[in-house]
């Protein structure tokens, strides 16, 4: 059953045109000029009941706009939004009460309060059954160790003390649909691991649908089948992980710094130069056409190194490949 | 309506846990309030040494009309002190849209946010100096005149609720709406005197466009028994046009918000 459904999806906002300078600023009050600027560019998907699924994009993609479209916060601008078969504006009580969202940095639990009595306060907002919660409270205390936290003000606790304690609020009613907005960022691993491992549990337990965006790349090969990529607005890759992992999981860089410039080197097969400047060359290789020592014997054979270090593709880099066309020519 | 109750109420015991934290910072919220109230006061005192009767009202009839306007003003300040920061602490930190995810009204969900303590100082104040005034001036407190009174201070803290709602709204389109809301709300300082002391368009805008008058200086008319026509009567009816106009208002606000975002 699909959960999440949209069609054509459109956001445009108007933005004020700033002028330089005093004169500037009296034209702008007396005759604004406004911008158009398109954060979501006819986007389709849909998500089906007990997915997870991966919403990624660099800075400015357009990712928290397509969620507040998702959440009821935002109405589109044109095309079409239906979670849980409703408007999620239109009928936006309704929806709050089937959906969970963990807004990055920001906190929805009371500052000053003792965590225990701001889970009490988001229980009776949604009308949590006394017993029913009882029992969420101690299932969630197990899992996410809570138990010594909840006496705790949310102002005095580590960050990832803080997202436990969100993302347990965030669950507490047992939302069907859950959006999480960078739910591990700035964690040591072992918070990461207990949040990944508490996020696939109430996934599998109740089906729970996830759309999770992130910037770490852990988080979404361990918990997402599938990524919707998002670039400029323009959806740009709806698909299984794994086809990503193939294609770009194979690939590593190795960058060489060297005492003299040279442009032209030969590469063992499998290997291609795909940066050079003045005394820097990077070179990109197939790991399951060559080794790393292959390529590096073959350079300082020709040219004096430096120094030399090896990376594996970023996030960034992959969306940037695949905006250039790359997964689908290379896949076809 | 239950519901919201029942959750207003638990927010408020809540709000007070917070508070006995800072136990401190209650005590001198609560107080400042009062030391300037008394401040104010003081003012009023000196202006009335000078000149015993303004326009035929004597200083305790004058402190009636104060003590009117501080409790009509100290049930804003109770309830709706987040409308004054609604741009800062909510629309500019984006915590607003925590607000839209919930499946309560989001109106509803600011207010009862904060409840501020400061308020209560401004309560007492007021209810003693309605007191000290009828006192003074013998006028007994008779239960039409206790009726008359609560319904006025009740009708007086809607319309300084309407108002603030009104110019908290422009936050959505600037962010900011301390400026805005400043402007209006100090327009108060007019009701602190008899209306029939200022010129006719003071008295028309504070009866019919920002009408603290209603607060203040009508219901002290029909307390002291003077003439001041029919007007002594449309307290709640004012009270009630305002806050449905400024509900109208706020939801257009939260429209535009839903276009634009933060």
């Amino acid at each position: 059953m699909s959960v999440i459904e949209v069609r054509e999806l459109t956001k445009v906002f108007k933005i004020p045109k700033k002028e330089i300078g005093l004169t500037g600023a009296i034209k702008a009050l007396f005759m604004p000029k406004y911008e158009q600027k398109t954060a979501v560019d006819r986007v389709n998907f849909q998500i089906d009941e007990g997915e997870v699924v991966g919403y990624i994009g660099v800075n400015g993609a357009g990712k928290s706009t397509t969620i507040k479209m998702l959440t009821g916060i935002l109405v589109p601008t044109s095309g079409h939004a239906r979670v849980l078969g409703r408007d999620p504006h239109k009928e936006r009580v309704a929806n709050a009460r089937e959906i969970g969202v963990v807004f990055g940095q920001r906190t929805q639990l009371w500052w000053d309060l003792a965590f225990i009595e701001s889970l009490n306060l988001v229980a009776r907002i949604y009308q949590v059954p006394e017993t029913r919660y009882k029992k969420l409270l101690d299932q969630f205390a197990e899992m996410l160790e809570l138990k010594e936290l909840f006496h705790v003000p949310i102002r005095n606790m580590s960050l990832g003390q803080k997202m436990r304690a969100e993302l347990a609020a965030t669950l507490i009613h047992e939302p069907r649909v859950v959006y999480l907005d960078e739910p591990t960022i700035g964690l040591d691993l072992i918070v990461k691991e207990r949040i990944r491992e508490f996020i696939k549990e109430q996934n599998q337990t109740k089906s729970t649908t996830v759309v999770l965006t992130t910037h770490d790349l852990g988080d979404i090969e361990e918990l997402c089948k599938r990524v919707i990529i998002i670039d400029a607005g323009r959806l740009i890759y709806d698909g299984p992980i794994e086809t990503i992992k193939q294609q770009f999981g194979k690939y590593r860089e190795i960058t060489f710094e060297t005492i003299h410039s040279s442009e032209r080197v030969t590469l063992p097969s499998g290997a291609e130069t795909t940066h050079v400047e003045p005394r820097r060359l990077t070179v990109r290789f197939d790991r399951t056409l060559t080794t790393a020592s292959q390529v590096a014997a073959a350079l300082m054979n020709q040219i004096e190194v430096k120094d030399f270090s090896l990376s594996e593709p970023d996030l960034a880099s992959i969306i940037k490949q695949i905006y250039n066309g790359a997964l689908n020519r290379e896949a076809a | 309506m239950t519901r919201y109750l029942s959750l207003y109420g638990y927010f408020l015991i809540q709000r007070f846990k917070i508070l006995m934290e800072y136990r401190l910072n209650f005590f001198i919220g609560s107080a400042s309030t009062a030391i300037l109230q008394a401040a104010s006061l003081a003012t009023i005192w000196v202006v009335m040494r000078q000149i015993p009767s303004l326009n035929g009202w004597n200083f305790y009839e004058v402190i009636l009309i104060y003590g009117l306007l501080t409790m009509g003003e100290s049930i804003t300040h109770m309830f709706a002190d987040n409308l004054w920061t609604i741009g800062w602490n909510y629309i500019r930190s984006g915590d607003f849209d925590r607000f839209l995810v919930r499946p309560i009204d989001p109106l509803f969900h600011l207010l009862a946010d904060r409840f501020c303590h400061d308020g209560i100082g401004n309560f007492v104040t007021g209810a003693l100096l309605i007191g000290v005034s009828m006192y003074s001036l013998h006028v007994a407190l008779t239960p039409l005149r206790a009726i008359y009174i609560l319904v006025a201070v009740i009708s007086g803290g809607i319309i300084f609720i309407a108002l603030n709602l009104i110019t908290a709204t422009s936050a959505f389109w600037l962010t900011e709406s301390i400026p805005v809301t400043q402007v209006v709300f100090n327009m108060n300082e007019f009701a602190k005197y008899p209306l029939n002391i200022y010129h006719n368009a003071i008295r028309i805008l504070l009866t019919w466009l920002i009408p603290y008058g209603f607060v203040s200086f009508y219901p002290a008319s029909y307390l002291l028994g003077r003439d001041a026509g029919p007007v002594v009567w449309l307290s709640p009816v004012v009270a009630t046009v305002f806050i449905l106009i400024a509900y109208r208002v706020w939801l257009f606000g939260l429209r535009h918000y839903s276009g634009t975002g933060s």
